[in-house]
């Protein structure tokens, strides 16, 4: 019980937290009384920091919509990948590999899905690290509505306002691919997966590092809050655009072949993790020198 | 006008004097009133009181009976004492000539 109360505990600021797990072991409390205390004196707090406009802001503007886009866009790339893994898993013959046709167009696939993962898996990273950066004090129930707001595009599909407003193509699960998606793998498990894997739990790293995050330095914090306004825009334009161009059988002819939005995403994370590994280095290297 | 939990947090750190921290207003409060006090409720008007300039606050030294954690000192303000001797004055004023007031003797332990 005593470490269910340390773990509810951590939603408090320290100096509080300090104080208050003080008074229990002084006042000699039960685990039960103490957890009802400590969770009434979470809720409080809560409640009030949800007075302000600002958590408000951040739930409307960033931690609903780049749930819901993080989770469209993971939708569809896992269907997409769930052919290429279809054509060349369910259907494999060891007798393929002698052909070099076969063995470039493996290559080229595995890469393109590759780098799709990646990028998803960075988009995600980036806006965990704004959301955690944003709201420090409202984390926990942010955290927990950005997880809801993931979730619930998996299991209950995106509104159909949302699915206008952003072009979404219609579902792989009908027509030419029905065979692919008519195994309970491939249809309900394989998303689900990709969706934990790639999405959900970088952003909950994500949103940690960047409520962990000490003083960046300057030219840091501005390539960091770049790379989330570039995830932003492409999580919004990919649905918008670049997924129409880079499918082969939704290409318009008047728009050109947009190029991978791997290299934009990668800044952010690349950028926090070179700073985070110089960054005591450089700290280390002046106390030396003074 | 202070409320009446305020006005029972403001009475015991008052009474403890320069002893005045969360646990110890805590234990006074609920040996005053033979009620339960609850921790989230002391804090948040701690705050609350804090934020009017009816008390101030600061984090004390770390004892071993706490296990090493600090304590949060309390020391009430001349505008909290003030607004005690208000609310108290009402209190007393409000009350004169109604029966538990007169039947004060009769009910005290």
């Amino acid at each position: 019980m005593w470490r269910l109360v340390d773990l509810v505990s951590r939603m408090l600021e320290p100096d509080e937290r300090d104080a208050v797990r003080g008074d229990f072991a002084e006042s000699r409390e039960t685990g039960g009384q103490a957890l009802r205390d400590v969770l009434g004196l979470v809720v409080l707090r809560q409640a009030g920091l949800w007075k302000d406009w600002r958590p408000w802001l951040t739930l409307v503007g960033l931690v609903v919509p780049l749930g819901m886009l993080l989770s469209l866009v993971s939708r569809r790339m896992a269907a997409g990948s769930a052919i290429y893994a279809w054509l060349y898993l369910n259907n494999w013959d060891w007798g393929y590999v002698q052909n070099p046709g076969f063995r470039h167009d493996l290559a080229g696939d595995m890469a393109a899905v590759f780098m799709e993962y990646g990028t998803l898996i960075c988009w995600s990273w980036t806006g965990g690290f704004v959301l955690g950066s944003l709201s420090r004090r409202t984390i926990w129930v942010n955290r927990a509505l950005f997880c809801l707001a993931l979730l619930s595009v998996e299991c209950w599909g995106a509104p159909r306002f949302l699915g206008r407003l952003l072009l979404l193509p219609p579902s792989y699960a009908s027509g030419p691919n029905e065979a692919v998606f008519s195994g309970e793998f491939y249809r309900a498990a394989f998303p689900w997966i990709i969706h934990i894997a790639l999405v959900l739990f970088p952003s909950l790293w994500g949103m940690r590092q960047g409520f962990r995050r000490v003083t960046l330095p300057l030219p840091l914090q501005m390539i960091l809050w770049a790379s989330a306004a570039a995830t932003m825009f492409a999580l919004v334009a990919q649905n918008l655009a670049w997924w129409q161009v880079r499918t082969w059988d939704t290409r318009p002819p008047y728009l050109p072949h947009l190029p991978s939005l791997m290299p934009l995403a990668i800044v952010g994370p690349i950028g926090y993790m070179l700073a985070s590994a110089i960054g005591p280095r450089r700290r280390a290297l002046k106390e030396n020198n003074t | 006008m202070l409320g009446e939990f305020e006005y029972l947090l403001l009475t015991a750190a008052a009474r403890l004097g320069e002893n005045a921290y969360g646990a110890a207003i805590r234990q006074e409060i609920e040996a005053t009133t033979r009620r339960r006090c609850s921790i989230g409720a002391l804090y948040t008007t701690m705050d609350r009181l804090e934020t009017k300039g009816f008390l101030k606050t600061w984090m004390g030294d770390a004892t071993p009976e706490r296990g090493g954690r600090a304590k949060r000192m309390v020391r009430v303000t001349a505008k909290g004492i003030q607004a005690a001797t208000a609310f108290y004055g009402a209190v007393m004023r409000v009350s004169r000539g109604v029966s538990w007031e007169a039947n004060r003797t009769a009910v005290r332990p």
